[in-house]
Parts: structure tokens; C-alpha cells; sequence
């Protein structure tokens, strides 16, 4: 066990607070223009020091921008994805990565390849095609979107930690008599866990923070996650910056929360030390 | 171990010359595999088709599309927005890309150890990957104004002279856009490569110390070997994200002035939904992803063959 | 049976599935063929995505709903949103029936596709309209498809008491107004603000526009806009000799920020005017305001007649609405003079009705725009509604590099040719 030096703890929480502190300076400015007022954007433009402080952007990003129901509908999309996109990503990177499926490598390729693609330029096929289906203008045809997106990417990233695990617990395990999906489940999973935190925490903020999908799959302003309806707050030409400002805190709330939550996941150890 | 309920395999496990497991494949592998791929081929695959297919033609999103045959690939060779937006991709690709990766796993490296309000200083890293690229793109735009933030800074310590207005002049809006795309993505790769430092077994470094290896040695000889998976999902992601980057530079100069910060994906959503050009904005998709692809395809299948020998 | 043939064998039967499901997706290429019922309310997407228009559109929806002729639901989406996808509303299956737009040219695209519906028999009852206004409200064959309601000016604001504090009188002729600018620059002031810089460079394009309309008249500026000239024709050289002039009393950071800071550098003292629409009142504090006036773009060349930058907004519809009867109600209230003031009175309060009967907000600044309008002998839109979306890119990109390097102006305009070729021709 190394002592603590505490010097090197001091050093240690100076560079990283001030690190932080850098870092989040952008951020803490969206916030100062959310409490100012709009005259006094006006006024002093928004890099001028603020002469105000009001809750009246938060109110207004609430009621007029619909962040209440936009919120809603952010999480009706983005929790369904995540589940689906991860579930299907996971046992997809088990099969290619645990076992020796012919075409594996081109499979494996052909995924990962599909997130290759600019989206910008699959915008109206896309389109197109949920209107086809009859769910255009729906929270589904997002979500089924969503998916179908992701899950080359979370497919490759997964099968890149999946198969650092040793070969010798899958054999163990398949001696012991498990088949694939016992081996999935109560093996690979749980080793696969920082991997699939981590994984969480980024769709989750993906999904959240999306905007093309959404504008091109939802005709209605009822229908709109929190990141298009933030748009909407941009007027034809004069935009109210301390609102936008708030209703950008309000968004990221959900994000952040689900990060500090997750981001314990990333702590827990491997298992594999229990092989021995 | 796992106590198992299902009777045991009859057949015993053969022997092969590579040291992976049984070969055997029951349905429910073949749906794990074949399940995913559907979905991603109804999704994304079919409209890709036809975008390659729209880049043969000229289409304005309305009428019928007509078709060009290659003329859209010949006129990007003579198009010279084309040619400034594939240098200015390149260095994006170099610049973005690289400083993204070191970045991250500095900071990976800095911030891996469990202690006291780590979890504060990692999540300080991500706020920005969370943000609504909405306001921060209007700070940061504010703070790029000749009279901005960062003119004052660098007023205040002195540097007048370096003093410019960073996002409209034509030789610094480029490399004034990677600040931020930067600050976005370091925290993204952070949290890749912590779950990668994860997955090192703490006993490879407490066996390097017990031999006396320093902090370098450990670092170069078992950190980065035993992130090489994780290396190529971070290198993936890198060249994916580089080369599809849009939103911050859209946001902040949408490519200007005059083309100074154009990169290919910002002329490719341009000529798709300024100029309702879609048939030469698809000519342009599959410009971007033929490049994505042979970047990440030399390196995979040489990391593919490395780890199964 | 070996356990590798079979697992080929059903992989390879598994991608001829997924290949089969992959055809049968849609096309995206075809027009989708709807099934809209006739009957039901009337749906209206909107663009007008800020609070206060927005909230001006849901009165005026909500007092036609009133009247029980017929209903109408109102959508609102962000105005970037709105313009990116308003090619995908109008070709789908299941159109919006009405939309807000532009009169001009960036609307009679849509006609000529065949997407719009005809509206001249509700312009054969708005017999209040002026003749003008038909003309800008119709197709190249004659049938009338918007119906507009509003319109704004473009103008020199300036803050009146910061005038009087410097001296200097609104000026009205080209040397009068270059003068005035060098005794700007002589207090040390910078004299021409514009806000072209970050995202919204199309600001520059007034400029470009009124030099033209100013020295080469409205009517070879919409010509020029249309194709039907070149960009680097003696003309258009005229007017960059002349805006060259001009040039050194713009603000340094005039290309560097967003119009709404140029507004916050206008009232604060630091430019002195700005060739701005009405719509920038709205970036300005609520107590300067009346302090706001502005001057009529300097006459150049007093044998060319008067032209104003007047751009109109109003409503389409689809050709696809199968209620086209209660469309047509909705656009009849729309253009009355009760709607007109409705929509004014809870909006921003700087547009004009296009209803002569209706009456404007009533402030002296409104009725001088009003009588400028007025008196001009024509009225443009503005260059992106005069030519296409598609073609204001160019301009930004000439003008901007124009900015920044006056004297390649020659290679700048064989530059912006051949970029507007390509959006001409395709």
C-alpha cells in the first residue's frame, strides 16, 4: 500500500480542481446568461458582465419552449434506446467475439460501417422510409431510428472489450457444461460491465442531445425532445439568449444526473481476479 | 464456479489449433448475430443504397431525380471548395484526432485512482459532451469576439499582438473551431479509456513494481499493450467523429468565412440543404465514407490479424 | 451433417432474408401517395418559433376557431427546422395543409413543382389588395399562391439621441451620407455597423442589394438574381466600385459578430447606423426603443427610380389538402384587416399589415416606414427571397471574402458566377 503523501494529495486536487474549473468555464457562462435578463443581453451583449439576476429565462424556457413535455418525450425516446440499442449490441459483440462464427470479421466490419455513413445524408431516405412504415411524425420511428443507428458502433466498441477476456473462464464455464446464453449472461456480461456503463452513459447523452433525427422523423412541436424544442426557442431572427441559456441547463440535467450515477460503474473492479 | 442446471455436453470439445471455444453453433447464436444486422440493414443500409444511388443523379428533393452517371465525381475533382474542404477534413483528422486521443488518455490516466471527488473532476470533463451544443456554441462564440473573452485574456497577459478576430478571419477560423470540438470530445475519450484502464489487472503493475519498473516503463510496457483493443475502438471512434465533426463547426461559422473552415462534412450538408443539391451532397456522403472506411478497415484488419496469431 | 455446413448454409439463408427485407423498404426518391381525409381541422405549420410571433400566430388561430367557420390546429417548429424540411412536408404523404413563408421567388419554386395549391379565387375577394401585391403573389402563369399578411422595411437606424450628441443630421444623398460618416470617424466613432459575422453573414446582402437597386434599379436586380445576368458584368462592378467608397467607415468588426451584438454595439454608442429590417427592434431593450429612428438608404443616382427593400411574409397551402374549402376560409380571415391587427398587436409590432384597411401599431417610427414603402416606385424582397436559399450562400461567401479583400474583387465576381451557375442550372 503506497502512503499518502499528503503534498502529492494537495497537488493532486489543485490540478484537477483547476483543471475542472477550465474546463467548465464555458458551461458556468451559459448559466450566468441564464439568470440575466433579456435587456440586459441586449445591452451589454453577451459576453458583457451581467447586471441582473432573474428566474424569469427558466420560467420562460418552462412554458414556452415546452420543456416540460419536451423532457417527457427526450425520455420516452432515449431510455427505450438505450435499453434496445445495448441489449442488442451486447449479445451481437458475444457472438462475434467469443466464438468462431464464419464471416465474423466482414460482419463485425459491416456494422461498424453503417456508422460510417454522414447521417446528414440519410436524413431523407430515412424519412422516406417511416412514412412508408406509418410511424412517421411518432416518439417509435425515433426510437427504431435511434437503434438502428447506433448499434454498429456499440456493437464494435463492445466486441473490442469482449474479447480481452481471457479465453480460459469461457472454457471453464463451457467444461462446466454452459451453453451461449448462460455463458452470456452470467459470465461475459458482468466482466463486460465498466465497458457497458460507460457505453450507457454516452448513449444516454447521444440519444438526449440529438437533433437530426428528430427534426426529420417528428413533424409536431408536441412530439419534440428537449433538443429541437431548445432550437425552437431561436426566432426567425432575434433569438432570446438568457431563455435558450435556461432551457439549456434544464436539458442537461437529466445527462449530468445520469452521468454521476453511472460513472460509479466505471469503479468496479474486474472479477477476474476470482479465476485464480 | 456457475452452478449449471443444463445437462451436460455430449460432445466433447475439440480441438482446434487456435485457443478459442467450441464451434458449435446453436440458433439462438445465430439469432445474436443475424437479429442486429437486420436491424441495421432495413435502417441504415437501405437508405445508404440509395444514397450511393442518389450520387448518381441530380436531385433537388421535389421532382423526380435525373440521372448524371458520374458527373457529380467529376465536378468535386474540379470543384475547388471540394478540394479546400478535404485538406482543411486532413487536418482536422490530424489535429482533432490526435490531440482528442493523447488528451483523453491524459486525462484517463490522471483521473483513473478511486479517490475523493473524482467522480466531481470526471464529470466536470464530460458537462461538456452533455451540453446542448445550442448555448455553448453562442459562448463560445462570445468569447471569440473581437471584443471577447479571449482577446482580453490575452490582452491582460500581454499579448496584443496575438489579439485577432479568431472565427472570421480566413487563416484562424479552422484551428479557432477545433478549441471547442476539442473541449467536447476530450471527455468522451476519457471515459473510453477509463473503462479500457479498467479492464488492466491491478497484479500485472503491483509484479512491475515489486521489480522495480518506473512509472514510464509501466506505462509503455503494460498500460499500452493492454489497451491495444481498447485503442482500436478509441482510434474508430476518432476517425469516425473527425470525419463526420459537424455540429460545432456548423454552429459557430457554418463553414465560413468564405469556405475557411469548411470541412467535408459541413460542404455536404450545405450543398444538401442550402443548395438542395442532394444528388453532389451524396456524391460527397460517400467521398467521406469511402475515406472513414479505408482509414479504419488498414488498421482493423492488421489489429485482427495481430491478436489471432 | 457437419455442424460447419449447416451454420453456412443457414447464415447464407439468413442474408438472402435480410436482402429480400431490405427491398421492400421504401424508395425515397418517389412522391409518397397519401391517404388525407378530408375533413378534420385545418393544420398550419409555422415557423414563427419565438414567443412573441408565436403566441401573435396562436391568437389569430384561435380567434378564427372562434368564428366556427371552420377549425384550424397550429405547429409550431424551429425556423432553421422549418426551412431544411419544408421540401420533405411538401412531398410527403400526409402534408400540413398550410405553411408560413415568403413572397417572392423562394416561393414560386414550389409552384412550379406543382406543389402548391391555387388560391386565385380568394384573391378575386381581396379587392383591398393592391395591384403590386398581386403581381409579387403570383406564379411565372399567373395564379396567385400566397396569401401575404405582413411586411417590414429595411432602413439606416441609428439612436437619435446619440445623433444629436454627435451632431450630425440623417443624410440624403450619397455624399451627404459620406460625409457624415468621416465626421463619425472624426469623434472617433466607427460609422457603419454590420452585423455579418458568425451565423448571420446574409446580412451583408442588404448592402449589396441597395447599392444595386440604388445605381442599376430594381428590375436588373431581380433579372441579375435570376439568371438572367452575370455577376461579374460591368453593372455589378459599379456597384463594388461604390461600395469600395464606403468601405473604410464600416466597423472593423463588422464581419466578425452576429447582428443582434452589432445591434448591442449601435445602442451602445460604439457604431453609429446599421442598414438593418425593422425585425432587430426586437434585439434592442425595451427602453431604447423610442430612441430608434432611421433614414432611407442615400440616393446614388436620381434618374433611377426609387426602389425599397420591402420583404412580405404570408401563407401557402398545399396542392395535396383535401380540405381545400376550409383552407381557403382560414386565408380569407388571414388577409382581413381584424386578423391583420390581431396577429400586430401581439407580435413585435414593427411589421406592416398588408391590408391597406388595417391599421399598423401606429408609432411614428411605423408610419414613416409605411410612407416610404409607399412612395417607391418598387418593392424587392431581399436577395435570398428575390433568387433561392440556395443561392444566398454564394453571396456570402463573395461578400465576406469582399470584406476581406477589396481588391480581388474581379476574381471574386468570376467566383460567385460560377457558383450561382451551378445553382441556376441545377
Amino acid at each position: 500500500m503506497s502512503r499518502r503523501n499528503p503534498l502529492r494529495e494537495v497537488g493532486y486536487h489543485v490540478t484537477a480542481s483547476a483543471l475542472s474549473l477550465l474546463w467548465l468555464l464555458p458551461i458556468i457562462l451559459v448559466v450566468v446568461t441564464a439568470f440575466r435578463s433579456f435587456d440586459d443581453v441586449a445591452q451589454n451583449g453577451v459576453g458583457g458582465l451581467p447586471h441582473s439576476f432573474t428566474l424569469d429565462g427558466f420560467a420562460q424556457a418552462w412554458t414556452d419552449g415546452g420543456a416540460a413535455q419536451a423532457l417527457i418525450n427526450s425520455m420516452l425516446v432515449t431510455v427505450p434506446t438505450v435499453l434496445i440499442t445495448l441489449a442488442l449490441a451486447s449479445v451481437s459483440a458475444f457472438a462475434l467475439a467469443r466464438y468462431d462464427i464464419p464471416f465474423r470479421r466482414t460482419a463485425l466490419l459491416l456494422m461498424l460501417a453503417g456508422n460510417l455513413l454522414p447521417p446528414q445524408i440519410l436524413l431523407v431516405p430515412v424519412a422516406k422510409l417511416s412514412e412508408v412504415l406509418g410511424i412517421y411524425d411518432s416518439l417509435t420511428a425515433l426510437v427504431v431510428v435511434q437503434v438502428g443507428f447506433g448499434l454498429g458502433f456499440y456493437t464494435f466498441v463492445l466486441h473490442g472489450f469482449m474479447r480481452a477476456i481471457p479465453a480460459e473462464i469461457q472454457q471453464a464455464a463451457v467444461i462446466d457444461g454452459a451453453g451461449a446464453g448462460q455463458l452470456f449472461l452470467r459470465i461475459i456480461l458482468p466482466l463486460t460491465r465498466p465497458a457497458l456503463a460507460a457505453l450507457s452513459a454516452l448513449a444516454f447523452t447521444w440519444v438526449f442531445n440529438d437533433l437530426l433525427w428528430a427534426i426529420t422523423v417528428l413533424r409536431s412541436e408536441d412530439r419534440m425532445p428537449v433538443t429541437p424544442a431548445l432550437l425552437g426557442l431561436q426566432g426567425q431572427f432575434v433569438s432570446q439568449w438568457n431563455v435558450i441559456a435556461a432551457g439549456s441547463v434544464i436539458a442537461a440535467v437529466p445527462t449530468v444526473a445520469v452521468f454521476l450515477r453511472f460513472q460509479r460503474h466505471f469503479v468496479a473492479g474486474l472479477a477476474l481476479g476470482a479465476v485464480k | 464456479m456457475v452452478a449449471l442446471t443444463a445437462p451436460p455436453v455430449e460432445r466433447p470439445a475439440e480441438p482446434r489449433r487456435r485457443n478459442k471455444p467450441s464451434r458449435r453453433l446453436s440458433p439462438l447464436l445465430l439469432a445474436f448475430v443475424l437479429v442486429p444486422l437486420a436491424v441495421e440493414a432495413f435502417w441504415v443500409f437501405w437508405p445508404a443504397i440509395q444514397g450511393v444511388y442518389l450520387s448518381f443523379t441530380n436531385w433537388d428533393g421535389i421532382s423526380p431525380p435525373t440521372n448524371v452517371g458520374l458527373g457529380n465525381y467529376t465536378e468535386m475533382a474540379t470543384d475547388p471548395v471540394f478540394g479546400k474542404a478535404l485538406l482543411d477534413t486532413v487536418i482536422w483528422l490530424v489535429l482533432f484526432g490526435g490531440v482528442s486521443a493523447v488528451g483523453g488518455l491524459a486525462m484517463a490516466i490522471f483521473l483513473q485512482r478511486e479517490r475523493r471527488g473524482v467522480g466531481i473532476y470526471r464529470a466536470a470533463l464530460f458537462t461538456p459532451v452533455v451540453f446542448s451544443l445550442v448555448a455553448t456554441s453562442l459562448i463560445w462564440q462570445a468569447m471569440y469576439q473581437p471584443d471577447g473573452l479571449i482577446n482580453n485574456v490575452l490582452g491582460g497577459l500581454g499579448l496584443e499582438s496575438w489579439q485577432r478576430s479568431w472565427l472570421s478571419e480566413s487563416g484562424t477560423a479552422l484551428y479557432a473551431v477545433i478549441v471547442p470540438a476539442l473541449w467536447r470530445q476530450v471527455g468522451y475519450v476519457m471515459v473510453l479509456y477509463l473503462a479500457g484502464l479498467k479492464g488492466i489487472d491491478p497484479v500485472l503493475y503491483e509484479a512491475a513494481t515489486v521489480d522495480g519498473a518506473s512509472k514510464w516503463q509501466q506505462f509503455t510496457k503494460i498500460t499500452l499493450p493492454q489497451l491495444k483493443s481498447v485503442n482500436s475502438v478509441v482510434l474508430s471512434v476518432i476517425v469516425i467523429d473527425s470525419l463526420r465533426s459537424f455540429d460545432v463547426v456548423w454552429s459557430l461559422t457554418k463553414g465560413g468565412p468564405f469556405h475557411s473552415s469548411e470541412l467535408l462534412s459541413t460542404y455536404m450538408y450545405a450543398t444538401a440543404f442550402q443548395s438542395l443539391r442532394l444528388g453532389y451532397a451524396s456524391a460527397l456522403a460517400v467521398v467521406i465514407f469511402l475515406l472513414a472506411f479505408g482509414v479504419i478497415v488498414t488498421y482493423l484488419v492488421r489489429a485482427f490479424k495481430e491478436s489471432d496469431s | 451433417m457437419s455442424i460447419d455446413g449447416l451454420s453456412r448454409r443457414n447464415f447464407l439463408a439468413g442474408l438472402g432474408g435480410l436482402s429480400a427485407a431490405a427491398i421492400l423498404g421504401g424508395c425515397a426518391t418517389s412522391a409518397s401517395t397519401g391517404t388525407g381525409q378530408a375533413g378534420g381541422a385545418v393544420t398550419l405549420q409555422s415557423n414563427l418559433s419565438a414567443p412573441l410571433p408565436k403566441a401573435a400566430m396562436e391568437s389569430v388561430v384561435a380567434a378564427f376557431n372562434k368564428k366556427g367557420a371552420a377549425q384550424a390546429t397550429l405547429n409550431t417548429v424551429a425556423s432553421e427546422t422549418f426551412r431544411t424540411q419544408l421540401p420533405s412536408y411538401l412531398t410527403s404523404g400526409n402534408p400540413p395543409d398550410l405553411y408560413t413563408w415568403y413572397a417572392g421567388s423562394v416561393g414560386r419554386s414550389y409552384a412550379k413543382k406543382g406543389l402548391l395549391l391555387d388560391l386565385s379565387d380568394v384573391w378575386s375577394g381581396l379587392t383591398d389588395y393592391s395591384a403590386a401585391t398581386k403581381t409579387l403573389s403570383s406564379d411565372d402563369s399567373g395564379k396567385q399562391i400566397i396569401v401575404p399578411i405582413t411586411y417590414y422595411w429595411w432602413g439606416m437606424f441609428y439612436r437619435k439621441s446619440n445623433f444629436a450628441k454627435w451632431g450630425v443630421q440623417p443624410p440624403t444623398s450619397w455624399d451627404e451620407f459620406l460625409k457624415v460618416c468621416e465626421a463619425l470617424r472624426a469623434k472617433g466613432i466607427e460609422p457603419i455597423g454590420m452585423g455579418a459575422g458568425g451565423t448571420t453573414p446574409w446580412v451583408a446582402s442588404a448592402w449589396f442589394d441597395y447599392l444595386d437597386i440604388r445605381i442599376n434599379g430594381a428590375t436588373y436586380h431581380r433579372e441579375l438574381l435570376a439568371g438572367q445576368h452575370r455577376f461579374d458584368d460591368p453593372q455589378v462592378k459599379a456597384v463594388f466600385a461604390k461600395w469600395k467608397e464606403v468601405l473604410p467607415h464600416f466597423d472593423k468588426s463588422a464581419t466578425a459578430i452576429p447582428f443582434q451584438d452589432a445591434t448591442t454595439s449601435l445602442l451602445q454608442g460604439r457604431t453609429g447606423m446599421m442598414l438593418i429590417g425593422t425585425f432587430f427592434a426586437d434585439a434592442a431593450p425595451k427602453d431604447a426603443l423610442d430612441d430608434i429612428d432611421f433614414f432611407q438608404f442615400p440616393i446614388i443616382d436620381p434618374k433611377v427610380p426609387i426602389a425599397e427593400e420591402g420583404p412580405t411574409d404570408g401563407f401557402f397551402a398545399s396542392a395535396k389538402t383535401p380540405r381545400g374549402p376550409e383552407v381557403k376560409e382560414f386565408l380569407k380571415f388571414l388577409a382581413t384587416p381584424e386578423a391583420q391587427e390581431l396577429f400586430i398587436k401581439n407580435s413585435a409590432g414593427t411589421v406592416l399589415p398588408v391590408n391597406p384597411k388595417a391599421k399598423d401599431s401606429g408609432t411614428p417610427l411605423v408610419a414613416k416606414g409605411r410612407k416610404m414603402l409607399a412612395d417607391a416606385a418598387d418593392i424587392t424582397q431581399f436577395f435570398n427571397r428575390d433568387s433561392s436559399d440556395a443561392l444566398q450562400p454564394t453571396a456570402d461567401a463573395a461578400l465576406l471574402q469582399f470584406f476581406a479583400q477589396p481588391d480581388q474583387v474581379d476574381s471574386i465576381l468570376a467566383t460567385w458566377q460560377a457558383a450561382a451557375e451551378k445553382v441556376w442550372q441545377s
